[in-house]
C-alpha cells in the first residue's frame, strides 16, 4: 500500500508499477540549470500521490557525458551535479519512507574510456590492470559480432598508440569493454553491485547484459559465460540482498530473452521489447492481430520472474534485431509503413507517436497495466507530454519535466540559457499547457484518469500474477483476455479484458459458457453488466475503448 | 424405437425447412431411408439416418440426419426459439416424444462426438449457424465437428484433401483429428478448431473501412492490408506445392480449360454479358505455350475459406463449389484458377465495403481508392505467390502466358459470378458486371 513497504514481500516486483526518471530532467533544487538527486528528492510527495511502486534511475554516476551517462567513470560516486553519495541516500530513505523503492541503471559491460581503470589499463601491456579490459594485437577477432552503432562506429576494434594494441568496444570507441574472463573484474563488478545496494538501493535496471563475453566463432551475445556470470550476482543478490531485484536489458526476441531468467535464478525480471511497437501496429491496423502474435511467440517464464512492459522509454526498438525468417512479420510490417519507419527508429514520446489522441493514450495503458508484465511509465507520459525533434535522437524526450505554467516549467529557478535543455514551448505540448499543476487542477485531466487505473491495477494483484488466456473473437478489431489469480482466501480472482483498437465503434460475442452465471462488474464505475449466460456474451464499444470486468458470483 | 418409419414421414415437411436442403426450387417427389442407426436407446435418444430424396426434375439427393427424441412433457431450454428444428412428435415404446435435430441438443452432440471420436473428452458444445451445406458443432473452444447434410459415394474433398495436406506437412490447415465413415461415404470430420481466428473476409473489411474514412492511399493508410496479402499468397503457393506432390500433377490444357469456360458462359445464361468479347479472352488461351500444369485445387478459393490466427494464416473448406456435382469438383484444373479467384474476392471486398457506407458524394472519389487498393492489395499477394520457389513448376514460366491464363480465370470467374448474382441478389450484379468489363475492353 502506498506510504509504507512490506520488506517481506520479495516478489514485490511481480506487481509493481516502475517509474522510469532522469535526474537531470526531473527538478533542479540548487538553480543551476540541472536536475539533481535533491530536486528528485523533493519531488517524491508528487510521486507517492500518483501511486507509482518503483523509481528507474537512468545513471547518475561520475562521467564525462558522452553517452547519457551510459559512459561511467567512476562506479562510486556521482556525478557532481547531480549531487552527491550523500543524496542519494538520502533519496532512497525518502522514498521508502513513502512506500517507493528505488532501482538504478548499472552498465557492467564497459566503462567510460576516462575510468581509471582503463587509463591505468591502456598505459603498458604489464601493468596491475593490463588484463581488466579486451586488448588485441590486431583488429580481425570476433569478426561476427555485429557493430550495433554502425553509424559511427566502423569497427568494435580501436587502436591504443600507448600499448600499440587494440581495445574491443562493443558500443561507441569511448566505451572499453571490460574484460570479465579476469576474475578481478569479476570480482570489482560484484563490489559494485553490493556498494549500492548496501546504501539501499531495491536492485539494477542491467544495461546491455548480453555482450559480457567474447568467444571465437560466435558473435558474442547471450553467451553461456554471460549468463553464468549473471547468475553469480544473482546468488550474491539472494545471499547478501534478499528482496532486491534484477532487470535485465537485453534486446532480443522474447525466445531469447527468456534465457536471462535462468531457471528462476538469473534476473528476475526482462524487458519485453517487441511488445510496444506491435500495440502501435495494432492500433494502426485496427486489428489485434500484432499484439496476439507476439504474446503467442512469448514463452512462459520460470516461477518468480516476471516481464517489464513499457510505451515507451529512453531507448529505441532496432530493426536490426529482426532479420530471421520467423521474424518476417516484423520486417515486412515495418518496412513497408512509412508511418512505423519514421515513427519507430527515432525517439518520439508517446503523445506525439498517437498524434495526441487521448482515446488511443488511454487505450495504451489499459492494455499496459492489464497485460502480462508489470509496466515501466516513463517521466512526462503521465501528463502527455512532447518532444522536441529537433534536439538530437536522445536528447529529444529528456526535456525538462514540466510541473508548472511557470518560467522553466518549475523544472528549475536557473535562467533560461542555463538550462541543460530548452523545456518545450510548443502550443500543444508546451509548458503552459501541459504541466503537473494544471492537470492535478483539472479533475478529467489524463493525469488524474492515469492515477485512478494506477489506483484500480494495485487492489488487484490478479494483473500481475495472474494467468493470461486471449479469447476467441471474429471480430479483428476486438483484443479481450483473461487474467485468473487463486488468491490465499480459497477463491478465484478473474478479470475480464475487452479492448477496441479500431477507430471505430465494434461488436463482440465472447464465447464465456464456462463462466456462465458470472456477473461482470465494470471495474472504474463498479457497474454491474448483465450475467453471462450459455449464450456468446455480447459487448459493444466505442472507438478504442475499453473495459476492464471483474467477474463476480451471480447474487 | 427399431423402425425410423414414424419419423420419416414427418421430412416432406422438414426437409424443404432447412438451410442446407439446397432444393428450394424443386419439387420432392419422395424420401426414402437408405440407413437408420440408434446411436443412443435411451432417453434422450440419438437416431441416425441416411435418407434418399427424390426431386420433379429427376435429380436426387442423400441427406444426412442425426435426430434427437425427448419425453414430449419434458421441456429443455435448448429448444427454445429452434422451432425450425423441430420434426414434429411420434409414439415410441417409451412414450410419446418430440423429435428434432440431434446438433442443437448439448447432451446428444456430446454423445455423437463420443461415437465419431471415443478418445476426445468434450464437454460444452456451441453450434455454428452460418453454412450452407454442413453444421458445424464447436466443443468447448477446442474441436469443431462438420457434419456432412448431402453425402455422396466416395471422399468428400475437404476430409480428403486436408488429410493429403496434413500427410505433406502443410501445416496451415486444421488437419482433421477423426473422420467418420459409413460404405465409403464421408459423413463427418472433427478438426481442432482455429482459436482466436478471424476470417479473411472480415481483415479486408477491416483494413478498408480504415482506408475509405482516412481517404489515404492504401500503401500509406493505417489499415494496410498488402503484408497479409502478401503472407496468404505465400501460403496459397506452398498449399499448391503440397496438393502437387500429394495427387501429382499433368501438362496443362489450355484447351479444355477455355472449353469449360465456354460451358459456363452457356450455363450463367446473362443476357448481359457480350459473349463474343468474353470469347475472345477465351481464345487467348489456345496461344499458350507454357500453361504450367493441371492438378487438384482448392476450387472455391476467395477470402471467405481463408483465416488470420495468431500463427499466421489457415486456408478452409475445401469442398469446391457446392452447386458443382462431386465428380467434377475433384477434377483438375490450373493452380491460377485459385489465385483468380482470390483477386475476385479482392475486388469484392472493396466493392462490399464501399456499398456499407451508403451512398455518398465522393463515391467516385472512393472507388478510385477502392480500385487502388484491390490493385495494390493483388500485387502484394501475386508478388508472394509467384515468388514462392517451386511454384514455377506449376505455372506458366513466362510472364505473358502467365498473365493469359491468370486473365482468362478471373474472367471466367466474374462470368459465373454474373449469373450467380443475377439469379440471386441482382443489386450486386455490378460487381462482376464491372470486372467483365474491365477484362474485355
Amino acid at each position: 500500500m502506498p506510504g509504507s513497504i512490506d520488506w517481506g514481500d520479495s516478489r514485490w516486483y511481480q506487481r509493481a508499477i516502475f517509474y522510469e526518471v532522469s535526474v537531470r530532467g526531473f527538478a533542479d533544487s540548487n538553480s543551476d540549470g540541472t536536475g539533481d538527486l535533491r530536486g528528485l528528492t523533493d519531488k517524491l510527495d508528487y510521486l507517492e500521490w500518483l501511486g507509482v511502486d518503483c523509481l528507474w534511475l537512468l545513471p547518475f554516476y561520475q562521467s564525462p557525458l558522452r553517452d547519457g551517462g551510459y559512459d561511467i567513470s567512476d562506479f562510486f560516486s556521482v556525478l557532481p551535479a547531480y549531487g552527491d553519495v550523500k543524496d542519494a541516500a538520502q533519496l532512497i530513505e525518502e522514498a521508502h519512507r513513502r512506500g517507493i523503492r528505488v532501482i538504478a541503471d548499472l552498465v557492467m559491460n564497459h566503462t567510460s574510456d576516462q575510468h581509471p581503470w582503463f587509463q591505468e589499463s591502456r598505459q603498458s601491456r604489464d601493468n596491475p590492470r593490463a588484463d581488466w579490459y579486451v586488448w588485441s594485437d590486431d583488429d580481425q577477432g570476433w569478426p561476427d559480432a555485429r557493430i550495433i552503432f554502425v553509424d559511427t562506429e566502423p569497427s568494435n576494434w580501436t587502436y591504443e598508440p600507448m600499448r600499440e594494441q587494440y581495445y574491443w568496444h562493443r558500443f561507441f570507441h569511448h566505451q572499453p569493454d571490460l574484460n570479465f574472463d579476469n576474475p578481478e573484474v569479476q570480482e570489482a563488478m560484484v563490489d559494485v553491485v553490493r556498494f549500492w545496494l548496501d546504501l539501499g538501493m531495491d536492485g539494477y535496471r542491467l544495461d546491455a547484459v548480453p555482450y559480457l563475453y567474447e568467444r571465437d566463432g560466435t558473435n558474442g551475445e547471450n553467451l553461456n559465460e554471460t549468463h553464468g556470470y549473471l547468475k553469480r550476482i544473482r546468488q550474491t543478490v539472494d545471499a547478501e540482498f534478499p528482496g532486491r531485484v534484477l532487470l535485465a536489458e537485453a534486446n532480443q526476441w522474447p525466445t531469447e530473452v527468456v534465457h536471462y531468467f535462468g531457471e528462476g535464478d538469473e534476473c528476475h525480471m526482462c524487458f519485453h521489447f517487441p511488445l510496444m511497437p506491435r500495440m502501435f501496429m495494432a492500433v494502426r491496423r485496427s486489428q489485434r492481430y500484432p499484439i496476439t502474435e507476439i504474446l503467442a511467440q512469448t514463452p512462459d517464464i520460470p516461477d518468480g520472474c516476471q516481464w517489464g512492459i513499457f510505451l515507451r522509454n529512453h531507448d529505441e526498438l532496432t530493426l536490426e534485431m529482426v532479420t530471421d525468417e520467423e521474424r518476417d512479420y516484423m520486417y515486412s510490417e515495418y518496412a513497408t509503413d512509412p508511418l512505423m519507419r519514421r515513427n519507430i527508429g527515432i525517439s518520439r514520446r508517446l503523445f506525439p507517436l498517437l498524434e495526441n489522441d487521448r482515446r488511443i493514450a488511454e487505450l495504451f495503458h489499459a492494455l499496459l497495466f492489464s497485460m502480462p508484465g508489470s509496466p515501466v511509465l516513463y517521466y512526462g507520459d503521465e501528463i502527455g507530454m512532447g518532444d522536441n525533434l529537433y534536439l538530437g535522437d536522445r536528447d529529444g524526450v529528456r526535456t525538462p519535466m514540466q510541473w508548472t505554467p511557470d518560467r522553466n516549467a518549475g523544472f528549475s529557478r536557473a535562467d533560461f540559457a542555463q538550462l541543460y535543455l530548452p523545456p518545450l514551448m510548443d502550443p500543444v505540448y508546451g509548458y503552459q499547457a501541459v504541466n503537473v499543476e494544471g492537470e492535478t487542477r483539472n479533475p478529467s485531466s489524463f493525469l488524474h484518469w492515469l492515477r485512478r487505473m494506477i489506483e484500480i491495477r494495485r487492489q488487484h494483484p490478479v494483473f500481475g500474477i495472474g494467468t493470461f488466456e486471449v479469447l476467441s473473437a471474429e471480430n479483428p478489431s476486438v483484443l479481450a483476455y483473461i487474467r485468473r489469480l487463486a488468491m490465499d482466501d480459497g477463491h478465484e480472482s478473474i478479470v475480464l479484458c475487452v479492448s477496441n483498437v479500431s477507430r471505430f465503434a465494434q461488436p463482440v460475442e465472447l464465447m464465456l459458457a464456462d463462466l456462465a452465471g458470472k456477473v461482470p462488474v465494470e471495474m472504474i464505475g463498479r457497474v454491474p453488466f448483465p450475467p453471462i449466460g450459455e449464450l456468446p456474451y455480447f459487448v459493444t464499444l466505442p472507438p478504442y475503448g475499453f473495459y476492464w470486468f471483474t467477474l463476480h458470483d451471480e447474487g | 424405437m427399431t423402425s425410423p418409419d414414424e419419423i420419416v414421414s414427418l421430412l416432406p415437411d422438414y426437409l424443404p425447412r432447412q438451410r442446407w436442403y439446397g432444393a428450394a426450387d424443386l419439387e420432392l417427389v419422395s424420401v426414402d431411408v437408405a440407413a437408420f442407426d440408434m446411436v443412443r436407446p435411451e432417453w434422450p435418444m440419438l437416431g441416425w439416418l441416411l435418407v434418399d430424396a427424390a426431386f420433379g426434375d429427376g435429380s436426387t439427393a442423400t441427406f444426412q440426419l442425426p435426430v434427437g427424441l425427448r419425453p414430449l412433457e419434458q421441456t429443455e431450454r435448448f429448444l427454445e426459439g429452434k422451432g425450425r428444428s423441430f420434426l414434429g412428435d411420434i409414439d415410441t415404446e417409451s412414450g410419446p416424444a418430440l423429435v428434432y435435430d440431434a446438433l442443437v441438443d448439448p447432451d446428444l452432440a456430446v454423445a455423437l462426438m463420443r461415437h465419431i471420436a471415443p478418445d476426445e473428452e468434450v464437454s460444452r458444445v456451441r453450434s455454428l449457424n452460418v453454412e450452407q451445406s454442413n453444421t458445424s458443432v464447436v466443443y468447448d473452444e477446442r474441436l469443431i465437428m462438420k457434419l456432412f447434410r448431402r453425402v455422396a459415394e466416395g471422399p468428400n474433398p475437404d476430409v480428403e484433401m486436408t488429410e493429403a495436406l496434413a500427410a505433406q506437412g502443410f501445416e496451415h490447415i486444421s488437419a482433421p483429428v477423426a473422420a467418420w465413415r459409413r460404405d465409403g461415404r464421408d459423413l463427418a470430420v472433427v478438426r481442432q478448431f482455429l482459436e482466436g481466428g478471424t476470417v479473411g473476409w472480415q481483415l479486408a473489411l477491416t483494413s478498408l473501412r480504415d482506408v475509405y474514412e482516412s481517404r489515404a492511399d492504401p500503401s500509406e493508410a493505417g489499415g494496410n492490408f498488402a503484408p497479409e496479402a502478401g503472407r496468404l499468397g505465400r501460403i496459397t503457393a506452398e498449399m499448391h506445392l503440397a496438393l502437387a506432390r500429394a495427387f501429382g500433377t499433368e501438362e496443362g490444357d489450355p484447351d479444355g480449360w477455355a472449353t469449360t469456360m465456354r460451358q459456363n458462359l452457356a450455363r450463367s445464361r446473362a443476357r448481359a454479358l457480350d459473349a463474343k468479347v468474353i470469347d475472345a479472352v477465351y481464345d487467348e488461351l489456345g496461344g499458350v505455350k507454357d500453361p504450367g500444369r493441371s492438378m487438384r485445387i482448392h476450387g472455391d478459393y476467395h477470402l471467405g475459406q481463408t483465416m488470420r490466427t495468431d500463427k499466421g494464416w489457415y486456408i478452409l473448406d475445401f469442398e469446391g463449389e457446392p452447386a458443382v456435382p462431386l465428380a467434377e469438383r475433384r477434377s483438375t484444373s490450373s493452380p491460377i484458377r485459385d489465385v483468380a479467384g482470390m483477386l475476385r474476392s479482392f475486388h469484392y471486398a472493396a466493392e462490399v465495403a464501399l456499398v456499407e457506407r451508403g451512398p455518398a458524394s465522393e463515391e467516385d472519389e472512393l472507388r478510385t481508392l477502392g480500385r487502388r487498393w484491390e490493385q495494390y492489395v493483388a500485387e502484394a499477394f501475386c508478388l508472394e505467390y509467384f515468388n514462392t520457389p517451386g511454384i514455377e513448376e506449376l505455372t506458366p514460366a513466362v510472364d505473358e502466358d502467365r498473365k493469359r491464363v491468370l486473365e482468362a480465370f478471373v474472367l471466367s470467374k466474374a462470368v459465373y459470378e454474373v449469373g450467380y448474382e443475377l439469379a440471386h441478389r441482382p443489386d450486386w450484379a455490378h460487381i462482376p458486371l464491372e470486372a467483365v468489363n474491365r477484362l474485355t475492353t
